[in-house]
């Protein structure tokens, strides 16, 4: 009776996963029936999309349909009062298939990911005290790893349910709990001296002779800015950047160009207040024109932009907003103004500096950069050279660094004859966040940088009879010349 | 107690009104039944959770192959994919959106606010919250909050781009980005919903674990539970609002002319030149200050629900009650003086910098002890694989290899190399993402029969375990190795720079593994949806479980319990007393001659060391093993 109550229901059932099956297969089969009846002529993404989600619902759906077999299974256990799948043993034993496949799994990732890492390698001084630290905290973290997570998948095969079994009423131990918060304690206590003297060496202790460098971000790019050679940086402020004086270099022949510029834009808009009701009449005339002849309907895109202008001007937006920008201009006009009664600010150190499109570092020389950010966060990243620092608007931001590795040395241990050094930048800061970067080369002697730092341009050209400017230097120094490179 | 007898008034009334009917809308919509506002949260955050992780699955499309041209993204994006290829500034705003869902509306809102809404009463013994009143608040709170920020997906200019942190000027400035426009507005209008949403909800959980516990029910008979959402109420309350200043200074920045955030700006000619005097670090001050509790009002939820589900499923007490209470309690105070830590390499004062590595690090000892806790709660256990079971071993180890790495980037000075690369990326993916949705995974298999008064499929329960658990290492264990070798993280793609190629491979596999394991959650949705309506219906008690809310009948009535409110006896943790015949002694059972703690005398209370002989119980291992000839 039993026995046969079971056949007639794994007979319904099976008939059911049959007709599932099929129906789950039939697409496949459609995709293969068309693919052979007209074969795609070229590769098309939409196709290849729906086929991969398909195969993916399809092994989901699958994968319900073994688990409505296994569903069979209890049914059969209850009528036969045997157990066919003990789940917890298959978890159990599943567990242990996970800790040996996963210990594989870190120990290819280890060996495999882990010869890109570098770590022997600092393109710094202070990077390799960086590097043996992360080698003790390795060493500690990965034994904990190791060890806890081999206890948890043992305990979770060796300790699977049993009915025969009580587990052990064990609820508390001092000593144990004492000895484990201890253990970490001392451990993590040995990790902080480490992490806050290295962090004091790297952030307080700068060489007295290190050379500073501007480094200055904006969206979507990095400038240097060189002491040249009086090797003092000039002053600069965000007043001053203009299409010319991306930096905003504090130079009386900048400045006063900007002035005369800014100064030429005020009597523009002032000009065009006088004449905004002028303006108006004739846009509004343009407008009825439009409606009059009916080329609003023949070219509606014109007659949007027009509508546009006209209902602006009519609602006084187009007033306020000259009246904003020129509100902005007097602004700039009387700041610019305060600062150049500050004589000290312009102390004219600003003439001989270089502004680069690249950064040359001499090894073994302390280097201290100053950083600057024009519009949003940005963040100079140099992972070769265990630097990072935000640059941050309307803040001054540092970091004292030596470099050990010249450009050359780097890619012969590369063995990659097109290796460059990069500074990228490592905050959100916009669409091309991801594409911000500025090379930087490591040269082995003072002679090699010095080359290459009379190829830049200096800000104030000096009388060209003195110094003859290299040809390879026409294309950054144009930003000599007045209002030929704006940043984008 | 006068508690007692106020719940004994309550419940004649409640007597009365048993089988009275209520209307659908208030039965099922404006609910105040603390049942019902938990499902709401629940199916709400489940539905926020497909969307996120939805997100997450096409934005990592382009990471794997940049060169490739999808036609389902052209499809699902219309003009932010043209041709098929993802538009940067949309990439930006998928992985802002995707962030803002993960942390605020799955991990906080559907975790914490699923679970306290459901646990808290039932577990201390109450009829319903505190104020039910502002717990429904609470819900079309978070509800309002969750149709803003969806909503600015579909606008113009696209969402808030500027990651899930959204630090200003990037943030504050229009012409910065274009998601910086109305996107943004309607980002901080959503988070503004959300943190009324989140006080309204965690102002009740506090005054109901204080106020409303059942006769016998003290503070540390409190289920482990009950300890953590209560931690967490409180991280709410008194973060959130520094959330809110901090949202506020930017809605002034964006509209009203102010400077809190903005200083010495020049963007497109003019950009912000009025602006100045303000930092930019006064905000990530501000937003860390919320920024950092965030992280354990996510993960504590968690912890609470893996020591009672793997307490209940061991058949063992939880090892250490106490310094679990006291290790949630450091952790807490801990977490509100640490926020320096997401700061080291901002420009900071570099000796804050060390204060706040020296507290971070102070910070992994209660979390040490918490995963040995739990390591020695499984030990000598009688483990019970349910699904729950599964989820909550599955978030020691995430909790385990994720918190390990906490300690590299919690020392300042190894900061100035992971900072923003993906071992910060992979770092609070495993800890605090896979970690708390592990968590919350479990908390769904473990109540759902105290939800819907139905079980969960099993087997589908196992799949949806094993795949998710197996993605979620392969997705995230790779990316220590990109960060360490310095790759930054929020790149749109990573062909243009030579040095990163090397990493394509393992983008691609991370991708796959995230395709794999986003469409396991497949198993999880129809196992769900499915069984809330044709699931098995479910006995009273069916883990044989010690807390209070098993006492409960199965038809899920307004007010918990049709008679009095049950008496508590004892801490909920009595597994496997020796004293006792069955391997459970719930709270509510009264019995004199059981003490309500078993001392153990020495080393008397172990069991034989050996186990007892092992009979193959399964026919299929029978098989395995006769066919391989093993037995």
């Amino acid at each position: 009776m039993r026995v046969d109550t079971l056949r007639v229901c794994i007979n319904s059932l099976s008939k059911r996963l049959v007709a599932m099956f099929a129906f789950l297969l039939s697409p496949l089969f459609l995709l293969a029936a068309a693919d052979v009846v007209a074969p795609p002529k070229e590769f098309s993404p939409l196709n290849w999309d729906w086929i991969s989600i398909l195969i993916c619902l399809l092994i989901v759906l699958i994968i319900l349909v073994i688990a409505r077999a296994f569903d069979i299974g209890s049914l059969t256990e209850k009528i036969t009062g045997k157990t066919v799948v003990s789940w917890n043993n298959v978890n159990a034993y599943a567990a242990m298939v996970f800790l040996v496949l996963g210990l594989i799994g870190v120990w290819y990732e280890l060996v495999y990911h882990g010869k890109y890492l570098k770590l022997d390698h600092s393109a710094s001084e202070h990077g390799s005290t960086l590097d043996s630290m992360f080698f003790w905290t390795f060493g500690f973290t990965f034994f904990v790893f190791i060890v806890t997570e081999i206890l948890l998948f043992y305990f979770m095969y060796r300790y699977r349910y049993n009915e025969k079994r009580k587990a052990l009423y064990y609820y508390h131990n001092n000593k144990l709990e004492v000895i484990w918060t201890i253990v970490p304690s001392i451990v993590l206590t040995f990790l902080v001296l480490r992490g806050f003297t290295t962090w004091s060496k790297i952030t307080s202790d700068i060489p007295k002779d290190s050379q500073e460098i501007e480094v200055f971000a904006y969206q979507f790019g990095w400038k240097a800015r060189y002491g040249g050679d009086d090797k003092m940086l000039g002053n600069s402020n965000f007043n001053f950047i203009s299409g010319s004086n991306p930096l905003g270099v504090a130079e009386d022949g900048a400045v006063v160009e900007l002035i005369k510029e800014l100064e030429g834009e005020v009597s523009k808009i002032k000009l065009k207040q006088a004449t905004a009701a002028d303006s108006i009449k004739v846009w509004k005339a343009g407008y009825d024109r439009m409606v009059a002849t009916g080329l609003d309907r023949t070219y509606p895109e014109d007659f949007k932009a027009v509508k546009e202008r006209y209902n602006d001007a009519v609602s006084g937006g187009y007033e306020r907003q000259l009246k904003k920008d020129l509100k902005r201009k007097n602004t700039a006009l009387k700041r610019i103004g305060e600062y150049q009664k500050d004589k000290d600010f312009f102390d004219g150190s600003a003439k001989d500096d270089r502004v680069t499109t690249e950064i040359v570092l001499v090894k073994g020389k302390p280097y201290i950069f100053k950083f600057r950010a024009r519009d949003v966060i940005h963040s100079a990243y140099m992972p070769d050279f265990r630097v990072q620092m935000n640059c941050v608007p309307g803040m001054p931001t540092q970091f004292a660094f030596t470099p050990v590795i010249t450009t050359a040395e780097a890619r012969e241990f590369k063995n990659n004859a097109e290796f460059d050094y990069y500074l990228f930048c490592n905050k959100i800061c916009g669409a091309a966040h991801y594409n911000m970067k500025i090379k930087v080369t490591v040269v082995s002697s003072e002679a090699e940088y010095n080359t290459w730092l009379a190829t830049q341009a200096p800000f104030v050209a000096p009388p060209a009879a003195e110094v003859p400017v290299a040809p390879a230097a026409a294309d950054s120094s144009s930003i000599v010349k007045k209002g030929t490179v704006a940043i984008k | 107690m006068g508690t007692a007898a106020l719940h004994a008034d309550h419940h004649d009334h409640h007597g009365d009104h048993q089988h009275h009917k209520e209307s659908f809308i208030s039965k099922y919509v404006f609910s105040m039944d603390h049942k019902m506002i938990s499902k709401q949260f629940l199916i709400t955050g489940i539905i926020m959770g497909v969307i996120g992780m939805g997100m997450s699955m096409l934005f990592r499309l382009q990471l794997a192959w940049p060169d490739e041209q999808f036609g389902i993204l052209e499809m699902l994006l219309g003009k932010w994919a043209v041709d098929g290829k993802l538009d940067p500034n949309f990439y930006m705003g998928l992985v802002t959106i995707h962030g803002t869902i993960m942390v605020f509306y799955v991990l906080t809102a559907g975790l914490s606010g699923t679970f306290s809404n459901l646990l808290i009463p039932l577990q201390v013994g109450a009829r319903d919250m505190a104020s039910p009143f502002m717990n429904m608040l609470s819900y079309w709170f978070f509800l309002a909050s969750s149709i803003v920020l969806l909503s600015s997906v579909f606008i113009e200019t696209g969402p808030a781009s500027g990651g899930w942190t959204v630090y200003p000027p990037l943030s504050a400035l229009e012409k910065a980005m274009p998601g910086s426009g109305l996107g943004m507005t309607l980002w901080l209008s959503a988070i503004a919903l959300f943190i009324i949403s989140s006080l309204l909800g965690g102002i009740n959980y506090i005054s109901t674990v204080l106020n409303m516990r059942t006769k016998g029910m003290s503070m540390n008979r409190m289920p482990l539970t009950i300890w953590a959402f209560f931690f967490t109420a409180i991280l709410g309350v008194l973060s959130f609002p520094v959330l809110l200043g901090a949202a506020l200074f930017l809605i002034f920045d964006r509209s009203f002319g102010t400077s809190f955030y903005l200083s010495d700006i020049y963007l497109e000619g003019v950009g912000a030149l009025e602006n100045i005097g303000g930092s930019p670090v006064l905000y990530q001050h501000l937003f860390w200050f919320l920024g950092h509790p965030e992280v354990y009002i996510i993960l504590m939820p968690a912890l609470g629900i893996t020591s009672e589900v793997i307490s209940t499923n061991a058949r063992k007490p939880i090892f250490g009650y106490t310094a679990m209470i006291i290790s949630l309690m450091g952790i807490s105070f801990l977490s509100f003086i640490v926020w320096g830590h997401h700061m080291f390499i901002t420009g900071m004062n570099p000796f804050l910098g060390s204060v706040f590595m020296i507290l971070t690090l102070i910070i992994a000892v209660p979390s040490a002890v918490k995963a040995f806790n739990y390591l020695t709660t499984l030990w000598k256990g009688n483990l019970r694989f349910t699904p729950a079971m599964l989820f909550s071993i599955g978030l020691v180890s995430f909790f385990i290899s994720g918190g390990l790495t906490g300690i590299y980037l919690g020392n300042a000075a190894m900061d100035i190399q992971l900072h923003d690369s993906y071992f910060v990326v992979a770092h609070f993916h495993l800890v605090m993402g896979s970690a708390a949705i592990f968590g919350m995974f479990a908390g769904i298999y473990h109540w759902f029969p105290r939800m819907y008064g139905r079980m969960m499929n099993k087997p589908l329960g196992y799949f949806h375990f094993w795949f998710t658990f197996v993605a979620a290492y392969l997705v995230f264990f790779p990316m220590h190795f990109m960060g360490l070798a310095g790759v930054p993280r929020r790149y749109y793609q990573f062909t243009l720079v030579k040095e990163f190629e090397v990493w394509m491979d393992v983008n691609v596999l991370i991708t796959v593994a995230a395709l794999v394991g986003g469409f396991a959650q497949l198993f999880f949705l129809f196992n769900f949806f499915y069984s809330i309506f044709k699931g098995k219906k479910s006995v009273q008690n069916p883990w044989q479980s010690n807390s209070l809310e098993w006492s409960a009948p199965v038809e899920r009535i307004h007010g918990n319990w049709p008679g009095a409110i049950p008496e508590v006896y004892r801490g909920p943790y009595e597994y496997s007393r020796p004293d006792r015949e069955e391997d459970f002694f719930p709270q509510y059972i009264a019995d004199d001659n059981s003490p309500e703690v078993l001392v153990p005398e020495g080393e008397t209370v172990v069991p034989a060391a050996k186990d007892p002989e092992e009979v193959e119980s399964s026919v299929f291992f029978a098989a395995i093993k006769r066919v391989f000839g093993l037995s």
